[in-house]
């Protein structure tokens, strides 16, 4: 048996882990089924547990001067229903798992996961999100891409929690999200594609596009991003040279779900689809 | 035409079931009862060099295949299977102990201490071009038959065209809800077994001879069931002797029930099958003859893939009358789990060759492939492929037009194809299959021989004994009102409890699509007698053995008669529609006419057909099981994907009824029937929407993007 804390407030959390290093369980939807075990027997935690899907600290959503931020806490259920989230991040999290799952299942622990196939992480990769890490002597804020560093690894250190993810709001005129999974509920993906772009009366201003499962961490590019809206702005689009970019860096494996090859073919397909389809209509505007 | 029984009653297991009062294997607590966990290969192939147990508290047991007092053979059709691994192993997961005590926490620590020496052998792990050492026999098969009907040389003197195709199938695992499970007790020289199973007395032969002991002293009890679809057919045998030896070696009760993982990755699944046809086509489209050859990947140990091969050949020529057949059949001996009985039993493998093939011959040949399907039906007074007489009306032509009218067919397959030409992959496809119900060849006559016993007590009250159990589908409801309806009494005076084999006579195991059939007759006819001798407060005792329909005849040696008292029909359509970007397919739309007899309750009927078309579909679309290096790729929950609700639209199902002569009120056989034609229909919609022919289940995304995406690099 291992110990286990329920703190009432975060910062009794905070607290406690300055002196503890604990698994930190918020809806415990990944870090159960790691522990799987044989029927009747209990999970075994290595380290001691602190629950805190308890502490109303992470479990708000506000929004001040252009950013949103996201208690750590927050469930992908009440996500969904929240009126402050805007409608593209609810059409990534209502294609996650299970009604079951999503109620439970919160979005600082996908991002904790740090798994590839992780499908609140290409969102929040295009959207540049901060992850918000404090211990109890410091707050600090990380760009996503940077705390996620592979597969299961995170910059997370002991003593240090994840309270929150800070979204700055931008508003996109095309925004395109495809899970391909293995079925049309609770499955896990088989590859994800984002793409979103931002254009106003004088034309295509931006372009963010990120791909999941399909590396050891998302992909995305912000050089291959800038090289596409010159492109587009010069009316010089050079559908080839876009894949040839994003073939190196999308490098899928075959594994139980899916194949590297039907991985990879899907994406570029998926790329070429919204850069025909989305990002020329927007030029065209 | 349909009788006053179809009409829906309230499933008699409902409420139990809905309340949770049901009583599973998880939900036994026997007095003192102890844990069993099961030590398991991990190679493919190897011999057993030494296995070194740690020591073991008071308590705890090993047992393994020195505490086997019997035979450490499996009882079923060729006793190659030991209950605990001898010298060799032979797939990855096969039993070489079992570790029992009161605590699984120490039961885990102890297996995790075991340490087994192998010495690896090389595999087999397909059914192509085996270079290793025969794992059966000398050809590695543990079957290899051939049947021969009218004279294929005349056939190949004649025809015009020749098509020939090869069909691949992949594995299917059941995935009943409940996962396998036994608990033996061992008291005064008697074993009783508690179990989650669909075949009674094939557990209790099979304990007897583990055992040694005599039959009166091996007592079989049916728990609650939690799905079957097959899987409970031959594997609670292996799990029920090994928990006797268990129980006996312990000196107390001990519970074997396996966790869905290792349920997954160590139990039965359906074979894999590789068949080839070719057909010999005449002038104006008439088939004048087909050769076959079936190939099964049976696994590690023969299991039921005898019989299984047997059927899949019988159905190898489909629904269409083919007067001249060479079909040739075997099943392979592989280092993977053993493949065993699932919903269909050889028949949707075959039925998916025969009808691709009909498709892609008559595309090949430039003909509409409906029309010549249609042209080529066998129908009432043809020969079946063994020979056997189609007695009953075949009523497919009628289903056929239903079907098409109810999908609207016609329309689809014309207004997709301009679809298609804007870009959105649309496709419908239709397929005709039939089920032989009961037994195959000389089961029922030879071999099982059922017998049912109704009793009445001096309340007037009416017990049905017989072996057959409820899973699910319904058996609990259907016999009862059977029996009531025969002897004019009210349902609630009908008993049927889960069958002990010391109260119920053999009426053989609850598969084949045969208990409403062969066993509700027997019920019925049972009844009669019952009634016509019904003194009431009087206590009395009526019995009822199968005959074999007059007129019938089977020949064993040379496969030739009736190998089915009866058939029952289906046609299913489907419609898709496919991503024009990554190929993921969304089906549209699913219709149904099926002639099952009359059926004993509509809505029970109904709940098959739903369950069957959705199994079939997922086995069409996404049930992928891939064995690599001998390991199953796809081996837990999560990784073996089975359609959701979301997968699945609304199920258009009718039917039409053609009685049967020796069934209870006409009834014919349903289960299985249901899971054969939707895979097909998914795949020929599939083919329908991108133009290209497809010739192997499961139809994954990702080989359509290999064969139908764009020639220009992605």
């Amino acid at each position: 048996m291992v110990e286990a804390y329920k703190p009432n407030d975060l910062k009794e959390a905070l607290e406690l882990l300055a002196f503890n290093d604990c698994t930190i369980f918020a809806g415990g939807t990944d870090l159960m089924v790691k522990r799987k075990r044989w029927s009747g027997l209990v999970p075994s935690f290595e380290k001691p547990v602190m629950f805190i899907s308890q502490l109303q600290e992470l479990r708000e959503v506000t929004e001040d001067n252009g950013m949103l931020t996201i208690g750590a806490a927050c469930t992908l259920s009440e996500l969904i229903d929240n009126e402050l989230i805007p409608e593209h991040f609810k059409t990534v999290f209502r294609q996650m798992a299970s009604p079951g799952i999503r109620n439970i299942a919160t979005i600082g622990g996908n991002i904790c996961n740090a798994s590839p196939a992780g499908e609140s992480l290409p969102l929040l990769y295009a959207l540049d999100a901060e992850v918000v890490l404090q211990s109890s002597c410091r707050k600090v804020e990380l760009p996503i891409a940077e705390f996620v560093q592979g597969v299961g690894k995170t910059l997370l250190k002991s003593g240090e929690m994840v309270t929150a993810i800070k979204v700055p709001k931008s508003s996109f005129t095309s925004i395109t999200y495809r899970k391909v999974g293995t079925r049309k509920s609770t499955a896990l993906s088989k590859l994800s594609f984002i793409g979103l772009a931002a254009s106003d009366e004088e034309g295509l201003q931006d372009v963010r596009l990120a791909f999941g499962a399909v590396a050891p961490t998302v992909v995305r590019s912000r050089d291959a991003e800038e090289d596409i809206i010159d492109m587009l702005k010069l009316g010089s689009l050079d559908i080839s040279q876009i894949i040839d970019d994003y073939s190196t860096l999308i490098k899928p494996i075959s594994d139980q779900r899916s194949t590297a090859l039907y991985r990879k073919k899907a994406c570029i397909r998926l790329l070429v689809d919204f850069i025909i389809n989305s990002l020329a209509r927007e030029v065209v505007r | 035409m349909r009788d006053s029984i179809s009409k829906p009653i309230t499933r008699v297991d409902a409420a139990d079931k809905l309340s949770g009062a049901a009583c599973y294997i998880g939900d036994m607590r026997l007095e003192d009862m102890l844990y069993a966990k099961t030590l398991r290969a991990a190679e493919p192939r190897a011999k057993l060099i030494s296995i070194e147990y740690p020591e073991l508290p008071e308590g705890y047991f090993v047992v393994d295949k020195r505490d086997v007092p019997g035979e450490n053979r499996v009882k079923m059709l060729i006793d190659d299977q030991p209950f605990f691994a001898e010298e060799v192993v032979n797939y990855i997961g096969e039993p070489i102990a079992l570790i029992v005590g009161k605590d699984k926490e120490v039961i885990n620590k102890l297996l995790e201490d075991i340490k087994v020496e192998y010495e690896r052998l090389q595999p087999i792990l397909c059914i192509d071009n085996i270079t290793a050492p025969p794992i059966y026999g000398e050809n590695d098969s543990f079957a290899d038959y051939s049947l021969n009907k009218g004279d294929l040389q005349k056939a190949r003197a004649g025809a015009a065209y020749v098509y020939e195709g090869i069909y691949e199938t992949g594995y299917q695992e059941q995935f009943y809800m409940e996962p396998q499970g036994v608990i033996a007790e061992f008291k005064e020289g008697k074993v009783s077994i508690y179990g989650s199973i669909q075949c009674p007395y094939y557990v209790k032969n099979a304990v007897v001879s583990c055992l040694g002991s005599a039959p009166e002293d091996v007592r079989i009890v049916q728990a609650a069931t939690g799905g079957a679809f097959g899987g409970k057919e031959d594997y609670p045998s292996l799990l029920a002797g090994q928990a006797a030896c268990a129980a006996i070696k312990a000196g107390k009760p001990v519970c074997l029930l396996l966790d869905r993982n290792e349920d997954l990755e160590a139990t039965t699944k359906r074979h894999p099958a590789k068949i080839t046809l070719k057909s010999y086509i005449d002038e104006s489209c008439r088939i004048l003859g087909l050769e076959a050859d079936i190939a099964l990947d049976a696994g590690a140990y023969a299991g039921i893939s005898g019989v299984v091969l047997q059927r899949a050949m019988f159905a190898a020529a489909g629904v269409y009358n083919i007067e001249n057949l060479s079909i040739r059949g075997k099943a392979i001996a592989t280092n993977k789990a053993v493949s065993g009985a699932f919903r269909g039993f050889g028949s949707p493998q075959a039925f998916f060759a025969i009808e691709m093939h009909m498709e892609h011959a008559a595309k090949a040949i430039g003909i509409d492939p409906l029309q010549y399907k249609l042209s080529n039906l066998v129908k009432q007074g043809d020969r079946s492929t063994t020979n056997g007489i189609l007695r009953d009306k075949i009523l497919l032509p009628e289903m056929v037009d239903r079907v098409l009218e109810m999908s609207g067919f016609t329309e689809k397959r014309k207004s997709f194809k301009t679809e298609r030409a804007v870009g959105a992959l649309k496709g419908i496809g239709l397929s005709m299959f039939f089920h032989g119900c009961g037994f195959t060849g000389n089961g029922e006559q030879d071999h099982i021989k059922a017998k049912v016993r109704l009793t009445k007590d001096i309340h007037d009250r009416v017990e049905i004994l017989i072996a057959n159990v409820e899973m699910g589908q319904g058996v609990q409801t259907t016999m009862r009102k059977i029996a009531a309806a025969a002897m004019e009494l009210p349902i609630d005076s009908i008993i049927f409890a889960n069958p002990d084999t010391d109260r119920v006579p053999d009426s053989g195991p609850t598969v084949a699509s045969r208990t409403t059939v062969i066993v509700g007759k027997l019920v019925y006819d049972a009844a009669l007698k019952l009634k016509e001798k019904w003194q009431a407060g009087a206590a009395s005792e009526v019995e009822e053995q199968y005959k074999y329909p007059q007129g019938f005849e089977w020949d064993n040696d040379s496969f030739s008669g009736d190998a089915y008292t009866n058939y029952s029909w289906g046609v299913n359509a489907v419609e898709v529609e496919l991503d024009p970007i990554t190929y993921e397919s969304t089906i549209k739309g699913v219709w149904t006419v099926f002639d099952i007899g009359n059926p004993i309750d509509d809505r029970l009927v109904r709940g098959q057909i739903d369950g069957g078309i959705v199994q079939g579909l997922g086995y069409a679309s996404m049930e992928v099981m891939e064995n690599l290096q001998g390991r199953f790729r796809q081996r837990t929950s999560t990784d073996y994907i089975i359609p959701t609700a979301m997968d699945i639209p609304e199920i258009k199902s009718e039917l039409m009824c053609e009685p049967f002569k020796y069934g209870p009120y006409g009834a014919k056989g349903l289960g299985e029937l249901t899971l054969v034609g939707a895979p097909i229909a998914y795949a020929l919609a599939v083919e329908n929407a991108l133009s290209i022919n497809i010739d192997t289940l499961p139809v994954r995304p990702e080989h359509l993007m290999e064969v139908a995406a764009d020639g220009n690099g992605y």
